[in-house]
């Protein structure tokens, strides 16, 4: 039988950690003292959401042709330089079935989940970022990371269901203490050693798990989940802490950077060109070296409340107010808002892009899932919810490609998005949204 | 590979549960409510445990608003990996300062040798601390737990307090101090009651917005809370604390909605005199004034609706447009009768909270005040409605009174906006950032409303009609019944409160009246019967 080093860690070390004091560290260094050697193992393929709110412009942004060479549109402008490596989805059918149209959150919930939701700013089921983290994640420091430009820790679409959204970093610093703060080891230098102190912590978080059961006793139900939550969470810590002992392998040439400044983050849109990138970055750094493998970004909530300073109305009360221009045929106004959004996402792909490692760049061995809550913002609709998957997933997604409206539902792209990441399903999705054939020909 | 050594690592997890004991607990007992301590809860109670001198430096998960308070979304809430990973660095950080040589000579005992695992010291400090942690003793296996941890790393270590401070850590991230539970008991004839460390805790939160102290403890202990006379006696201790305005502090803060500053942000160039400096002082004031008329005035709480007694530091004066002559931080201040203020409405934390980036909204305004003040929750829109005409200012409607209006005499949202809107529209004098005007697009603004047949002018108007109306005290009644046993406003039967409203009416609307005759009803610590389950036998099979 073959060991696992960390199976090692917890058999011989963890157990005897009260009697053996410091040179606990021996178990896991190789002869010359170093951390031991990289295996060799290919590259992990990340994932990546994007949220923007309120949708885009119907004739602004849908390019006339289907296939790879669609003309670019207006709106789509600011993705132009990641065509290749871009695809668009439009036409895509978001049936409800039973349940209310909840504004501004119907269709973002079910671009995540394919589910229709049945309550307001709940999703019914993990996100799709929180269903391939469970596949993709093991052994990585963060299971996953989310940030929210805007400066709002609620504005997160990574939940592990119902009422458990996991909180955003609602600044650069809070982004970049959590990454690369206390407990961070560089595994981009030399000297790179686990730190002690992360096996007593081992200890300490297996004495809290210890009382599960007592704490466990006399809970209804719906406590009892409550409390099953808490100590998975523990878990989840105890697995962080097992992955900070071994040298994350990474290829990227990276250095990290100091910690940011503290910024303003709000739903200022002169704000939020500040902070996307640098966010992005900080992102494409946590994935390069392998803090995590999941990273979501949004830039606001459902119902964009950005606005552009000197603009009375802003972003989502102009899709509701703002006329529709008789000559023009559509809101001005928002139309602009729709290509700053645009701009916020092309800044993320931009820093992925940005970061060469192996044969390509975080992108390549990525995938990147925008999605958004509505496709006409002034009636609420949600048919037609434009939805992009940037990257190549380290050669398994084929890109370039506008995927023209099929009326599929938007549940398909969610499940081919898994297909690319290794997920093994065969079916994603709820009532109309229930699906079992992926885009085939965008999987290589 | 990597999987099979997460599989390995769980299995020890939960090897070592098969070995714990359980602690005697009366049969049939059922924890009724569960709730995660909200961040201002847990500083609190760190400070109040281990000295105000603790630093706690962390992230805390947001909470979320139901039915108009979030202490009720605390009772549903769940820790994440990413809340818990928080929790557990704060702990380990407050452990670290509570054993470090500058506070150690706090704790109740010495080692014998600080380089060496001291049982009878580890134990002492672990059940003492760990009892006001937890809000009731330790049971002797998880004290047992705790002295094996912290003696085992001293030992590794060769340093007492090292081991000490892994020990405590492990109680503060514990969910027994995270969450504060209460656990029902069967008290005969099929009835049950809280038991008595979950009355001191409930009261001790409500009061204090902490944790119980040693009294409150004691007296729990002694089964002084389960009879009236002890049970009034603890109640007017914590009552005449200074320490009343901490927990008052935090209800009004839930009630008036002020964390909805967190995240609210004014358009610069519009109105270039707002800062996030502006945000925390507008909330501040708002405090200030419920304090002020609650509990050092011992008011009528509808005056809250009407006063023009308020509180002002520099940044708001400039906001005010009041000149600031005095030497300290605050001033009390007091408009002038013909400055159209009138009480919280009518402060800049309402008018800007509640108001667009860079206008105000009427709508907003109306929807926000009558679940606030009347509990009176506004239905969403429904989702396809044109709004073109609420914008279209350069067409013949200059003022948001006569946009709304067109807007509103569309029969499917005339029948919300007929319900919400007339309490917006009378405080349209007031911009998004709490200034006051008269024009609007070179247009005088119209402030005239009518609620129920009742017509009135004005923000004074809307201050004299909630004032003079029974549902707005009876909705304060409520929330804060609602607010203290972490339950859903709109499902509490008003015959919950019946008596505490009672008795609020009576004083003249006195909040001190209002929360002593809550507490001290006697159904006020009941709880409903464990539902009927066989899953805890299950787990306790496995």
């Amino acid at each position: 039988m073959k060991i696992d080093r960390r199976f090692l860690l917890r058999g011989t070390c963890q157990g005897a950690l009260a009697v053996m004091g410091m040179p606990f560290l021996d178990c896991f260094l190789d002869s010359k003292g170093k951390a031991l050697a990289a295996t060799g193992r290919p590259l992990p393929t990340r994932f990546n959401t994007f949220f923007f709110g309120l949708g885009l412009t119907k004739q602004l942004w849908i390019p006339k042709t289907g296939g790879k060479d669609y003309e670019m549109t207006g709106q789509l402008k600011p993705l132009e330089p990641y065509r290749a490596k871009l695809n668009v989805f439009s036409g895509l059918r978001v049936p409800l079935d039973d349940n209310p149209n909840f504004q501004h959150w119907s269709g973002a919930a079910a671009a995540a989940t394919g589910i229709s939701p049945t309550k307001q700013s709940e999703f019914d089921s993990k996100t799709i970022d929180q269903q391939i983290a469970d596949v993709i994640s093991h052994g990585t420091r963060f299971k996953s990371v989310s940030a929210s430009a805007a400066g709002d820790p609620k504005q997160s679409y990574s939940s592990l269901g119902a009422a458990n959204t996991l909180p955003a970093e609602a600044s650069p610093l809070s982004l970049y203490t959590r990454l690369f703060g206390p407990g961070f080891q560089d595994p981009t230098k030399g000297d790179w050693k686990p730190d002690p102190q992360t096996m007593i912590q081992q200890s300490v978080l297996s004495a809290v798990a210890d009382n599960r059961r007592d704490v466990m006793k006399n809970l209804g139900a719906a406590d009892r989940a409550r409390m099953e939550q808490y100590f998975t969470s523990v878990r989840e810590a105890e697995l962080q802490m097992a992955a900070q002992l071994q040298r994350p392998e990474i290829q990227a040439k990276v250095t990290i950077p100091e910690a940011p400044a503290e910024m303003v983050c709000n739903n200022a849109l002169p704000n939020l060109r500040a902070v996307t990138p640098l966010m992005a970055r900080l992102g494409a750094l946590a994935l390069a070296t392998d803090q995590t493998r999941v990273f979501n970004l949004s830039v606001s909530e459902p119902g964009s409340q950005i606005f552009m300073p000197g603009d009375s109305l802003g972003y989502h009360q102009s899709t509701h107010e703002e006329p529709i221009d008789p000559v023009l045929g559509f809101q001005p106004r928002v139309a602009q808002y729709n290509v700053d959004t645009m701009e916020l996402f092309a800044m993320l792909l931009k820093e992925l892009d940005g970061v060469p490692e192996g044969d390509g760049t975080i992108l390549d061995h990525s995938l990147v899932f925008a999605f958004t809550d509505q496709s006409f913002a002034k009636i609420h609709a949600v048919d037609g919810l434009p939805i992009f998957v940037a990257g190549g997933a380290s050669g398994r997604m084929k890109a370039g490609h506008h995927v023209a409206g099929d009326s599929s539902p938007v549940s398909r792209v969610g499940l081919t998005i898994q297909k690319a990441m290794g997920v093994s399903l065969d079916v994603w999705g709820k009532g109309s949204m229930e699906i079992r054939q992926p885009y085939t020909d965008l999987l290589a | 590979m990597r999987k099979f050594a997460v599989s390995v690592l769980s299995l020890t997890v939960l090897g070592a549960i098969g070995l714990s004991a359980v602690p005697a607990m009366a049969a049939g007992s059922q924890v009724t409510s569960m709730r995660r301590l909200t961040q201002e809860e847990y500083r609190n109670s760190i400070a109040d445990i281990f000295g105000k001198e603790i630093e706690v430096r962390g992230a805390f998960e947001p909470t979320i608003r139901i039915a108009g308070l979030q202490s009720t979304s605390t009772g549903v809430l769940s820790v994440t990996p990413v809340g818990f990973e928080s929790f557990s660095s704060m702990a380990d950080s407050i452990a670290i300062q509570v054993v470090s040589e500058k506070q150690r000579a706090k704790l109740p005992c010495k080692p014998k040798s600080d380089k060496a695992p001291d049982d009878a010291c580890s134990g002492q400090v672990l059940s003492q601390y760990g009892r006001l942690l937890f809000r009731r003793p330790l049971t002797s296996d998880e004290v047992k737990r705790a002295v094996k941890l912290s003696n085992g790393l001293a030992k590794s270590q060769n340093d007492f307090y090292a081991g000490l401070r892994y020990g405590l850590a492990s109680l503060i991230q514990a969910p027994d101090f995270i969450f504060r539970s209460e656990l029902a008991v069967p008290v005969g004839n099929k009835q049950y009651a809280l038991d008595p460390y979950s009355r001191a805790t409930r009261l001790s939160y409500l009061m204090w917005n902490s944790a119980p102290d040693g009294e409150l403890l004691r007296a729990a202990e002694a089964g002084e809370l389960n009879t009236a006379d002890g049970l009034a006696k603890q109640v007017d201790r914590l009552m005449a604390s200074p320490r009343l305005e901490v927990g008052m502090r935090a209800f009004f803060n839930d009630m008036l909605e002020l964390d909805t500053f967190d995240t609210v942000s004014k358009d610069s160039i519009l109105y270039p005199k707002w800062s996030s400096g502006i945000a925390a002082s507008a909330k501040e004031e708002t405090l200030r004034t419920a304090i002020d008329l609650s509990l050092h005035a011992n008011g009528d709480m509808r005056d809250l609706m009407t006063t023009r007694k308020t509180f002002l530091n520099r940044a708001l004066a400039a906001d005010y447009q009041l000149p600031f002559g005095f030497k300290g931080d605050w001033m009390p201040y007091e408009f002038s009768a013909d400055s159209g203020r009138s009480g919280v409405l009518t402060q800049v934390s309402m008018l800007s909270m509640f108001s667009h980036p860079g206008r105000s909204s009427p709508t907003k305004r109306g929807v926000a005040l009558m679940d606030i003040f009347l509990c009176e929750p506004t239905p969403a829109p429904p989702a396809n409605v044109d709004f073109s005409v609420v914008n279209d200012v350069n067409g013949s409607l200059k003022t948001v009174r006569e946009r709304l209006m067109a807007h509103a005499t569309n029969s499917t949202c005339a029948s919300c906006h007929t319900h919400s809107d007339p309490i917006g529209l009378s405080l349209e004098h007031f911009d998004t950032i709490g200034g006051h005007r008269t024009t609007e697009n070179g247009q005088s603004i119209d402030v005239s409303a009518a609620i129920q047949g009742k017509k009135f002018a004005g923000a004074e108007g809307l201050g004299k009609f909630l004032h003079d109306n029974p549902k707005y005290t009876s909705c304060m009644a409520r929330k804060a019944y609602a607010y203290s046993r972490g339950e859903n406003s709109e499902d509490v039967p008003a015959s919950a409160f019946k008596a505490a409203n009672k008795a609020f009416t009576d004083s003249g609307f006195r909040m001190r009246a209002l929360l002593k005759a809550m507490v001290e009803d006697k159904d006020y610590f009941n709880a409903q019967p464990p539902e009927t389950t066989a899953a805890p036998t299950k787990l306790a099979a496995q």
